[in-house]
């Protein structure tokens, strides 16, 4: 069993949580010419990346806060847990 | 009207699983609790109103995990970031609530009809939400209190009491009888009366 570290209520189960997504997408700047590309990549496409990856996540059955979780897309191990609100430092 | 309780149709009373020879005391004791007031409390994100100056049944709203402000009739329970549930048995504190808190800094919501309650004693009771819920409950003390789901039921638990252990299950109303059924289930292998 996995275990996530929410920065809300410590220490949970991942059956706590609801995966989310990539962390690192960034919607286009509001009110910016957009392409039917840039449009695409925000949408719809993204990489499949082995190793480090930031993912959102939402602690669904805990405080219901969506939290940034840096994982190991191959062992699964978790490095680090962001809240929502916090930039992730490269 | 008379209103019906979440669990009447489940709840029955008796002694029931393995309490064959045991003790009435050192068997679990599971009741269902009515007439509670609850109500949730949200402070807006864009909310600037200290937590300080707020009290409720003389009781203050703590922003920390696992926490729970208390006195005897009222508890206040957090649910998560400037979110909380506020449960008691003085009814009359409703109006109090909506008339205290500004609309344009809290959301108020009155979940009182909208909950099923469970209240179970006796020093298995940890083994009994062990066995469905992924929690450490080693980590559990008195007055403490956590979300986390039984069986897959999203359901909130109140540590009220530690010798022996006392715990309240907040689910939803129609989720109530499943999570009657999941704990009962659990609780046969220990013995129990309900009440």
């Amino acid at each position: 069993m996995l275990y996530i570290k929410c920065p809300h209520c410590g220490m949970r189960s991942q059956n706590e949580f609801s995966y989310g997504g990539d962390a690192t997408v960034k919607r286009p700047e509001l009110g910016k010419e957009v392409s039917d590309q840039e449009w695409d990549d925000f949408v719809y496409n993204r990489k499949s990346l082995r190793g480090k990856h930031w993912e959102l996540w939402q602690h669904l059955f805990g405080c219901r806060q969506w939290i940034k979780v840096e994982r190991d897309t191959a062992t699964h191990e978790i490095f680090k847990t962001l809240k929502a609100n916090q930039e992730i430092s490269k | 009207m008379s209103s019906i309780s979440a669990l009447a149709n489940v709840h029955l009373k008796g002694q029931f699983g393995d309490y064959d020879g045991k003790n009435e005391n050192s068997i679990l004791k599971i009741s269902e609790v009515k007439n509670l007031l609850i109500i949730q409390i949200v402070q807006y994100k864009n909310s600037k109103v200290s937590l300080e100056s707020i009290k409720i049944d003389g009781l203050k709203l703590k922003d920390e995990p696992l926490s729970v402000s208390n006195n005897n009739e009222t508890r206040i329970l957090w649910n998560g970031p400037n979110n909380w549930l506020f449960v008691s048995l003085k009814k009359d504190l409703k109006k109090d609530i909506f008339n205290n808190f500004k609309e344009t800094d809290f959301a108020i919501t009155d979940l009182s009809h909208s909950r099923a309650i469970i209240e179970i004693e006796g020093k298995e009771v940890k083994e009994v939400l062990k066995k469905g819920c992924p929690f450490n409950f080693n980590n559990l003390e008195k007055n403490n209190s956590i979300n986390s789901n039984y069986n897959g039921i999203a359901f909130t638990v109140d540590m009220l009491n530690n010798n022996p252990d006392k715990v309240r299950l907040f689910t939803l109303r129609s989720f109530g009888e499943s999570l009657y059924h999941s704990i009962t289930d659990a609780s046969l292998e220990f013995g129990y009366k309900s009440f």
